[in-house]
């Protein structure tokens, strides 16, 4: 080993950005999907409905009691046995993920949707809303432009998370640059680059969560 | 109009509203007062079920709030209600805040909804500030733009909930001029406020209520004229003669 051999990387750089690329739409994806069934969990838990209640909290209290590694295995094996069928590793990943991740989101979902002052919904039940209207057009509007930075934070978490995807042989970025590594023998220099890349790229999105942070409570 | 008979209401074991009864009947505008926590605020809303209530019948047009099989949301699209804290969306423009139930609820078009809303603004006297952000505003302003909110949905009916008691004292008459206009346009109302002021020149009936009950049901002249209780004879002269 002599010195630190850029040409490692740079010969490597097409097929590590593949592994990005799959790292970004595994994230994309997840956030979007968790995000959604977050708020419907978030719903759930706020409702007057005790069984909702019940479904929402024990929900967010098992997926948080659990390492997300073991999820993504579980999920790995599982879901191919309830499907009947081959499922392939970004499918089962992306539902481990959403499943997980949900639990987490509906907990920022949940205090967004307390931020926002009774009298709103009131204010749209008045005017002959009914709940779904007023939780759409009022509410979760609110909530979410609040919440919004919470929501990015979980969501560069969730970035850094996908590299335990390693785990179920997914190429993610992570695991590309770990094959390259093995491959070309060049641990030292694809570790170092790895590891700038999710640096910069998660500390620039906080930076940037950061600022708008404080423009949303200017 | 709105018929109140025996209503009563609890938080747990406390009574909130004991055996009210009373009416509103059409073109008529009833003041409500009374000291804070006396209950004026829930029985108002309980008027267009906001707020449930245990005991009682509170009617509406003949439509009953509290029965199960009552379709709330389009009962309460014929009542106006305007709330003490205005409760605008923030996140919608004056105008956006008066199209929104008109479009979603009554299926006006965006079109038929905007020049609605545009007309009425224009009778609030705000012509101009449609395309403003609830924050770009000042209270007396808001709570104009809530009362134009209200109307869009051509109510029977309106409910105002201490309109101007969050309001800065020079804000306050633009609001009250707002609401006498009305009034006089023979909209049906029910008015919870302290503002003595207004009750005498609009009102036809003052309500007064303490811990819960309505202890005096009267005309306007006979309730600043004379008012039987003594409740009601302390709470005028503390809020007459400061």
């Amino acid at each position: 080993m002599t010195g630190f051999d850029f040409g490692a990387i740079v010969n490597s750089f097409p097929y590590l950005a593949k592994g990005m690329q799959l790292s970004l739409l595994l994230t994309g994806l997840s956030a979007l999907g968790s995000i959604v069934l977050g708020t419907i969990l978030a719903l759930m838990r706020l409702s007057g409905v005790r069984l909702f209640q019940w479904v929402g909290a024990t929900w967010v209290n098992f997926f948080r009691s659990l390492p997300l590694l073991l999820v993504i295995f579980w999920f790995y094996f599982l879901v191919p046995v309830i499907a009947q069928r081959q499922v392939d590793a970004f499918q089962s990943a992306l539902i481990g993920f959403v499943l997980f991740e949900a639990a987490y989101y509906c907990e920022i979902m949940r205090s967004g949707i307390l931020s926002i002052s009774r009298g709103q919904a009131w204010a749209g039940y008045a005017l002959g809303l009914r709940y779904s209207q007023a939780m759409r057009f009022i509410v979760l509007p609110q909530a979410f432009r609040n919440m919004l930075p919470v929501l990015l934070t979980q969501t560069i978490i969730l970035f850094q998370d996908t590299s335990l995807v390693f785990v179920v042989g997914l190429a993610d970025f992570m695991t590309s640059a770990v094959t390259v590594a093995q491959r070309d023998g060049r641990l030292f220099e694809l570790y170092v680059f790895c590891a700038l890349v999710y640096f910069v790229m998660c500390y620039g999105a906080s930076l940037y969560v950061k600022n708008l942070q404080k423009k949303i409570h200017r | 109009m709105i018929d109140i008979q025996n209503v009563s209401k609890w938080y747990g074991h406390f009574q909130v509203l004991k055996d009210c009864t009373s009416r509103v009947d059409k073109g008529e505008v009833v003041v409500i007062c009374g000291p804070s926590g006396s209950g004026k605020s829930t029985l108002i809303k309980c008027v267009n079920g906001l707020e449930p209530f245990q005991e009682g019948v509170i009617t509406v047009n003949g439509v009953s709030v509290g029965a199960a099989e009552t379709d709330l949301p389009k009962l309460r699209s014929h009542i106006g209600m305007v709330f003490q804290n205005f409760e605008l969306f923030p996140h919608k423009r004056a105008i956006e805040n008066i199209t929104l139930a008109q479009t979603k609820v009554l299926g006006r078009t965006p079109d038929e909804a905007v020049a609605r809303g545009q007309k009425l603004l224009d009778r609030v006297g705000l012509g101009d500030l449609g395309h403003k952000y609830p924050s770009e505003l000042s209270g007396g302003q808001q709570q104009r733009v809530a009362i134009a909110r209200a109307l869009a949905m051509d109510p029977i009916a309106m409910l105002f909930d201490e309109p101007t008691s969050a309001l800065d004292p020079e804000m306050i008459n633009e609001v009250l001029d707002v609401m006498q206009e009305l009034a006089r346009d023979g909209m049906t109302m029910m008015v919870v406020t302290h503002e003595m002021g207004f009750a005498r020149r609009v009102a036809d009936r003052v309500i007064f209520m303490d811990e819960g009950e309505i202890v005096e049901d009267a005309t306007k002249d006979d309730f600043f004229g004379t008012p039987r209780s003594e409740r009601a004879q302390l709470f005028l002269s503390k809020i007459l003669h400061h």
